[in-house]
């Protein structure tokens, strides 16, 4: 059973499937990076990607590249409203994290059921056939898809990077992330770079989906039940501000959900997500390698400064 | 139509101690659960299958399933707050997310077709009207109970906590322990009425418990007002009856479903936005926390009416 | 847990006990390339009103903060009454006797003065669901007695004919003088004080001065963290001087303030290496 070739097969299935998560991650890890948000409301942020895809493809039989953009141009929308609409007003109200995760749950779940209403319950895929041609490398099945995937989430990765060290734009979201009041001090625009950064994450968020659902169909719950639960622990071990080790994580994790077929019947599976929250919450609550500038973070800071918060 | 309208109060007065237990977590506590329809589960699935396959009596059964919901309740909030209040939303929700999979996937419970053969909690013709007597008793044994707590001493080292953990924390008192016990007793008040609910409904579904059953108890609190006595009680009779009005149009349940979602969230986000506080919700507010009723500054000022 | 007695009162007016109240020794601790606390070393004994002085950054509400416990200290030993207390969580410290004051007043906004006072207490009964149900007779009866204190204190602080209006409604100085007071209410034997001053206008000013003179008078261990120099010259006995969280002097207030070297390391205009440490004065 446990066969090299079986091993390097999973190995690989594991490597194509994390190219997703590790979208999802980069993406929830930003924004609780630079907006400093918990964005429960990416599974929202998903449906509106993977449905307008369907709508274009499915539905209206567009070609692909009209749906790419309707689909980037829907989920770019929404995280923009969601952060103008939502958060900032939030923000500007000093509303306690209570408010934030209770928008952004209901957000979720409100898309969860606008999707259910207008779709259905059903599994459905972005594609009639998920099937793409295979290559046998040595003993490993590989499908062109999966290596496009994994190209395509590797050149995002690479140019977020050099977007976050080398750009002026990447650097302001940096300066925000680490002090917002001064960052604008220094004449940095801060809602400009919140827009930015929740925009950035649905343009990932949007690949990601792009990439689930041409291998597999889903339904409209799995984007709360299964995938947010993915990134914020994959967010968690990395730990809070450090997006590409978020990404890095959630690789280790796909790869670690693979391998587990070998121990675990696969209606199981999806319980060594729920466990690893548990685990993560005890044993990493501050990320796994412990970031002694984020710890400085921890210092605990006033609640109630100056004025009062409200609800 | 006896039967129709015996069966919604029912429904109704379980989902105001559901509401009531709710805001003990969020309104009082603080803490963002998505959990709390798993602790109703929990106490449902454990007293029906106490009663049925144990032969236990049916009030110890229903005891039983209230206590093995508060014991669980520990295995969330201890690991979830040791930190921070901020892993409570992740947390529940992994935590509900599993239990509801393990109900969903295990023989004993009856797996996805539901536990059936519960024994009733009443026998004879009125079993019906006695039943729903026994719930109007908990419910608003629960709600005295609750009003009770939060306008002693108790209630002003929670609405302290609620201002300001760390000064409070400073004094001497741990916000931490606090939470979990107000917790505790919120989820086993939830694992109570669980048993209620299955002894007189007599079939139970994992599906009844998942994350839909999370909205509508947020959507209750939300709109009744956090942190009040009364608050949730008004959420919970609203929103029960609130998809009865729209049984009316007659769409089929898969559409039906979702619908009471959208609902439900709209509901929440519009309050969120326009009137955070909820229908009886304090007017006057500090930290995000309406002043504490308890006080004899809040009958001097609001004139003795107690929200 | 540790149960520490009530300090007694102190026989030898504000003259340091022969035990230490507060002890603090070889205190370390780092946020990345912050150093907050470098083998601090400071000894506080009851009776005294002690001044923590020192610029910006040097470490004063850390120090505070690694007392009380909201910081946990990488290395270093904190005593009360000779009890160690360092590996206690931050409200176990309180229930030791230690209590604190924030730069911010931090009342609670939806609590009356005299809720704000009461919940201050040390044993707050009320505070667990097991003494609310279980034990109705010891939280009346603590009640009475903590009612009778707060009401005390709530003269000192001038603040009776506010007892029932919220504490939201309060001016800033106001609050601080709340928060104080809720600090008293612990009762314990070490009061720790940060910049009670600040942003407090004229009449405040003498309030607050009383009361930690009082509270010194009665054998407490008072420590001030405070900018404003003359209220540390007017109030305390002596100073300790702080930078980049070392103790750098540590005497008489009016020895400290004439240090040239001090008001240097103040306005920054020497470096710092040229300056040699200068070592306990007392």
């Amino acid at each position: 059973m446990l066969s090299a070739p079986i091993l390097l097969q999973l190995l690989w299935t594991g490597l194509a499937m994390s190219s997703a998560y590790c979208l999802f991650a980069v993406a929830f890890a930003l924004v609780l990076k630079v907006n400093q948000v918990w964005n429960f409301a990416q599974p929202a942020l998903f449906i509106a990607a993977y449905y307008s895809m369907y709508a274009a493809w499915q539905g209206a039989g567009l070609p692909t590249w009209v749906g790419l953009a309707l689909s980037l141009a829907v989920t770019v929308f929404l995280a923009a409203l969601l952060e103008w609409y939502g958060f900032r007003v939030f923000r500007n109200r000093r509303s306690a994290s209570l408010t934030f995760f209770i928008f952004t749950m209901v957000v979720s779940q409100l898309a969860v059921s606008l999707a259910e209403l207008f779709v259905g319950t059903d599994a459905r895929a972005l594609q009639s056939s998920v099937m793409s041609p295979i290559h046998l490398v040595g003993v490993v099945a590989i499908s062109e898809w999966d290596l496009l995937a994994l190209a395509t989430t590797a050149v995002l990765m690479l140019a977020l990077w050099l977007l976050m060290s080398f750009t002026r734009f990447g650097k302001q979201m940096t300066a925000v992330a680490d002090n917002p009041e001064l960052a604008a001090l220094y004449g940095i625009n801060v809602s400009r770079c919140y827009l930015h950064s929740m925009m950035l994450a649905a343009l990932l968020v949007m690949a990601g989906a792009y990439f689930i659902g041409t291998k597999a169909a889903i339904v409209p719950s799995s984007p709360l039940n299964q995938f947010l639960i993915f990134a914020v622990i994959a967010a968690l071990i990395a730990g809070i501000g450090r997006v590409f080790a978020a990404g890095v994580a959630a690789v280790a994790l796909s790869l670690f959900q693979a391998f587990s077929i070998l121990v675990i019947p696969s209606r199981w599976q999806i319980m060594l997500v729920y466990i690893l929250i548990f685990v993560c919450i005890l044993l990493f609550p501050q990320g796994v390698r412990r970031n002694p500038r984020r710890l400085a973070a921890v210092e605990p800071a006033p609640v109630s400064q100056t004025s009062v918060p409200q609800p | 139509m006896i039967e129709y309208l015996s069966v919604l109060a029912a429904m109704a007065l379980i989902n105001v101690v559901l509401a009531v237990s709710f805001n003990l977590v969020l309104g009082y506590g603080g803490l963002v659960s998505i959990a709390h329809p798993i602790f109703f589960a929990l106490g449902a699935y454990a007293s029906g299958l106490l009663a049925r396959d144990l032969g236990m009596p049916v009030p110890l059964a229903i005891l039983a399933g209230g206590a093995i919901a508060m014991i669980s309740s520990f295995a969330l909030s201890v690991p979830a707050l040791r930190v921070s209040g901020d892993y409570m939303v992740i947390t529940s929700l992994g935590f509900q997310l599993a239990l509801v999979h393990i109900i969903t996937n295990v023989e004993f419970t009856g797996a996805a077709g539901g536990l059936t053969g519960i024994p009733s909690a009443f026998e004879g013709p009125i079993r019906g009207q006695l039943g729903l007597f026994a719930i109007a008793v908990f419910a608003i044994a629960c709600v005295a109970i609750v009003r009770w707590l939060m306008h002693g001493p108790y209630g002003r080292a929670v609405t302290a906590m609620r201002n300001d953990e760390q000064a409070l924390e400073s004094l001497g008192r741990s916000p931490m322990a606090i939470k979990v016990m107000l917790f505790a007793m919120a989820c086993g008040m939830a694992g109570v009425v669980g048993g209620f609910y299955a002894h007189h409904f007599l079939y139970l579904t994992p599906e009844q418990f998942g994350t839909f059953a999370s909205t509508a108890l947020l959507t209750m609190v939300v709109v009744g007002g956090a942190a009040t006595t009364w608050g949730p009680v008004l959420g919970a009779i609203l929103i029960t009856l609130l998809p009865e009005a729209i049984r009316f149009l007659d769409m089929p349940i898969s559409v039906m479903a979702p619908a009471q979602g959208v609902m439900f969230s709209v509901l929440v986000l519009i309050f969120m936005y326009l009137r955070p506080q909820g229908l009886l919700g304090g007017a006057r507010a500090g930290g995000g926390v309406s002043s504490w009723y308890g006080s004899r500054a809040e009958r001097r000022v609001n004139g003795g009416v107690k929200p | 847990m540790v149960r520490l007695s009530r300090r007694a009162p102190c026989k030898w007016g504000r003259k340091a006990l022969n035990r230490p109240t507060l002890e603090i020794s070889g205190l370390c601790k780092r946020f990345g390339g912050i150093v907050v606390a470098d083998h601090l070393n400071l000894v506080i004994g009851g009776g005294e009103i002690v001044g923590l002085i020192g610029p910006n950054g040097a470490g004063k509400t850390s120090v505070f903060n690694l007392i009380t416990g909201f910081v946990s200290a990488d290395a270093g030993a904190i005593s009360i009454n000779e009890q160690r207390i360092d590996r206690l969580p931050a409200h176990a410290r309180a229930r030791a006797g230690v209590a604190r004051t924030w730069q911010n007043a931090r009342i609670f906004t939806s609590l009356s003065v005299f809720d704000n006072l009461l919940i201050g207490a040390r044993d707050y009964p009320g505070a667990t669901l097991f003494n609310n149900i279980f034990r109705r007779g010891a939280l009346l009866q603590a009640r009475a007695t903590q009612g009778d204190r707060a009401e005390q204190i709530l003269k000192r602080i001038h603040l009776t004919d506010k007892a029932e209006v919220f504490a939201s409604e309060l001016s800033f100085g106001q609050q601080k003088l709340l928060a104080i007071g809720r600090a008293l209410m612990n009762n314990g034997p070490c009061l720790l004080l940060d910049e009670p001053m600040a942003g407090v206008a004229g009449h405040i000013h003498e309030t607050i001065g009383e009361v930690i003179r009082a509270e010194a008078a009665a054998g407490t261990a008072v420590c001030l963290v405070e900018h404003n120099v003359g209220f540390v010259r007017e109030l305390c006995h002596r100073g300790v001087f702080m930078f980049a969280g070392k103790v750098m002097a540590d005497g008489p207030v009016d020895q400290l303030l004439e240090d040239p070297r001090l008001t240097e390391l103040y306005f920054g205009t020497k470096p710092v290496k040229d300056l040699p440490l200068v070592g306990v004065l007392t």
